[in-house]
């Protein structure tokens, strides 16, 4: 019974995983480059949210359109945020940086609540569902799964294969070597961060599929959280860390909560979110780099 | 500067107090706003000796509040019973507060200040999320039903004084926790602690080589900051409002008012908590008349301008203006 309930709930967990990571290499990608911390990641998550239930509930739109479209979105408001904001930041104390991206998710958060209120809202994309036995795995999850995994391996073709991605990786390794080699580094950064949110802002629209009724102004707190946990475990700096991060996190919650809910008098939900930010401490105790990171030569 | 008056900076933070606590007790109808305006400058007071000293920004600086707020909750509730103990129960609590809040201070710090910048923010920002969901999850102490605890004070200090604590001493007692907040800040920037940790903040790498010991004056910042914040939370949530919820004391929310309070006002400045405190209390106050619910909306552009254009605020921008005058004397 336990075996089959935890075998059922690692597949969910891994399927959630992968979403999970995708919505982890924004904050990966803007902190390699930039090494910025974007504070206000959730707020990004939570703006691809409801541009998904926005296109889904008023003009039929499906998430699987929505996407391109959010992506498209973070791309302006990436371009708007670093020429407006971040720009200027780029030399200054981490302090400064941190401070800004927590306000520029607070006003996010402000201003998509001032549009739309603060309930809680959702939608529901019924495509059916497929039976495994020990699970039932909607179709529109393995979409949301599929999508993210497809995505990732995107961005990996991009960083690897064209001169804008090997510009954007020198950068990453040294930023006044870039500069020397002839690489506009002010552009790459521009590029990178308004890429970062970009895939966040999309990944906020995978994420709905599983959140039937939890989308709201605030929600974006809980996945910065996660997030941070799922770049700590990828190594923080690296985009695919983070996906690979997001797929170990998605089996350790989905785990956890299976075995808390086995103790007797505990809150199983309450407990696993705690256990997710213990996890993020332990990390960063005892490999700060990250548990996936590759050694750096 | 000879040791008085380097202490001198004390005397508009005194003063600017000592107007509030005028105010509020002669123009009626008052109160109740001063109240509010003393529990943002605490809270900025108590904020700013980490933020503003270190330049380390603890995104879960609310837990600290919270800790406290429990401490003196579990103090009311376990103690009440007790025959002949009286007021002696909130002197318990106060103690608690402080000790709950260094508790959980040790054990975020041992982790969070072995980490650099962004690693620590990131280290902090889910502290109170974490033991919000630790207290709910575990059912510590109530877990998520928390604790309503008006029947208790009564039962300790008769209902007449119980309604004179929560309606002006608990006020009174947030009024002298800014005062000695402020205190401590001067008394660590006249001081060995506030050489190392000026030094630690502009440049973290060149105070270790100098043989300045960073950690050590980190956790001395860190933990005298929390403690500022429980016994804050002890007398402004927990005594004037005699129940805790866990989603309330943990409310990411208060740590975004510390933040804008302390940058708006200027972070390592003395006066800076104050200036904040006040600019935002009162303006949050009027707007929370004419445009209700859309504080945030506005603060939000403003602290980014701030971060952009002004990073010293508003304290930092009139002492450099007053610099080398016989004002510049008492601004810090």
């Amino acid at each position: 019974m336990v075996v089959e309930q935890m075998a059922g709930n690692l597949i969910q967990g891994l399927v959630l995983g992968a979403v999970y990571g995708m919505a982890t290499m924004g904050l990966s990608l803007i902190f390699g480059v930039l090494k910025v911390v974007n504070v206000g990641h959730g707020a990004f998550i939570m703006v691809g949210a409801f541009i998904a239930l926005l296109l889904f509930n008023t003009l039929g739109i499906n998430p699987v359109l929505a996407v391109p479209l959010a992506f498209l979105f973070g791309l302006g408001l990436g371009l708007l945020f670093y020429y407006s904001v971040m720009q200027r930041l780029i030399k200054a104390p981490e302090l400064a940086t941190l401070l800004a991206t927590f306000s520029l998710g607070l006003l996010l958060q402000e201003v998509v609540k001032l549009l739309f209120g603060s309930e809680y809202r959702g939608y529901n994309w019924a495509v059916g569902k497929i039976d495994l036995g020990i699970t039932v795995l909607p179709m529109s999850k393995l979409y949301a799964c599929a999508g993210s995994a497809l995505i990732a391996v995107l961005l990996y073709l991009w960083f690897n294969k064209t001169r804008a991605g090997s510009a954007m990786r020198s950068v990453v390794e040294d930023s006044e070597g870039a500069r020397v080699c002839g690489v506009n580094v002010g552009a790459a950064y521009a590029l990178s961060f308004s890429l970062g949110i970009g895939l966040t802002v999309a990944s906020g629209v995978l994420l709905t599929m599983f959140i039937p009724v939890g989308i709201n102004p605030y929600m974006g707190g809980h996945y910065t959280l996660k997030a941070f946990v799922i770049a700590v475990l990828g190594g923080l700096a690296s985009p695919y860390g983070a996906f690979f991060g997001g797929l170990v996190f998605g089996l350790l919650e989905n785990g956890s909560y299976t075995l808390f809910a086995l103790i007797p008098g505990v809150e199983p939900f309450a407990l696993t979110r705690f256990f997710s930010f213990l996890m993020l401490l332990i990390i960063l105790l005892i490999r700060p780099t990250g548990l996936l990171s590759e050694k750096r030569t | 500067m000879n040791r008085v008056t380097q202490y001198y900076p004390i005397l508009p933070v005194l003063l600017a107090y000592a107007i509030l606590f005028i105010v509020g007790q002669t123009v009626s109808g008052t109160w109740q706003l001063v109240a509010t305006l003393l529990f943002y400058c605490a809270m900025g007071q108590a904020f700013n000796i980490f933020l503003g000293m270190t330049g380390y920004v603890d995104f879960g600086y609310v837990a600290f509040m919270g800790m406290g707020t429990y401490g003196m909750a579990l103090a009311i509730t376990r103690l009440a019973h007790l025959p002949g103990l009286g007021a002696v129960v909130i002197v318990i609590g106060f103690g608690l507060a402080l000790l709950m809040a260094t508790l959980l201070s040790l054990a975020v710090g041992a982790v969070a200040l072995r980490l650099r910048g962004a690693y620590f923010a990131i280290a902090t920002i889910g502290v109170n999320e974490g033991f919000r969901f630790l207290i709910e999850g575990a059912r510590i102490w109530n877990g998520a039903e928390g604790m309503i605890f008006t029947a208790q004070l009564v039962n300790i200090v008769g209902s007449e004084r119980a309604s004179r604590l929560m309606t002006y001493w608990a006020d009174v007692m947030v009024l002298a926790i800014a005062v000695l907040a402020a205190a401590v800040t001067l008394f660590y920037m006249r001081n060995r602690v506030g050489y190392a940790l000026t030094a630690l903040r502009e440049d973290e790498d060149a105070a270790k080589v100098m043989g300045i010991n960073v950690t050590k004056y980190k956790i001395i910042a860190f933990i005298t900051s929390a403690c500022f914040a429980g016994l804050v939370g002890a007398a402004s949530w927990a005594l004037k409002t005699p129940y805790v919820f866990p989603p309330e004391v943990f409310e990411i929310h208060y740590t975004v008012e510390a933040i804008i309070i302390v940058m708006l006002g200027g972070a390592g400045t003395l006066l800076g908590p104050i200036v904040g405190g006040l600019i935002y209390g009162i303006s949050k106050y009027y707007l929370s008349i004419f445009l209700p619910g859309l504080q945030l909306l506005v603060f939000a552009p403003i602290i980014i301008v701030i971060i952009v254009m002004f990073p010293e605020g508003v304290v930092g921008v009139l002492k450099n203006r007053t610099r080398n005058t016989a004002l510049g004397r008492f601004i810090i």
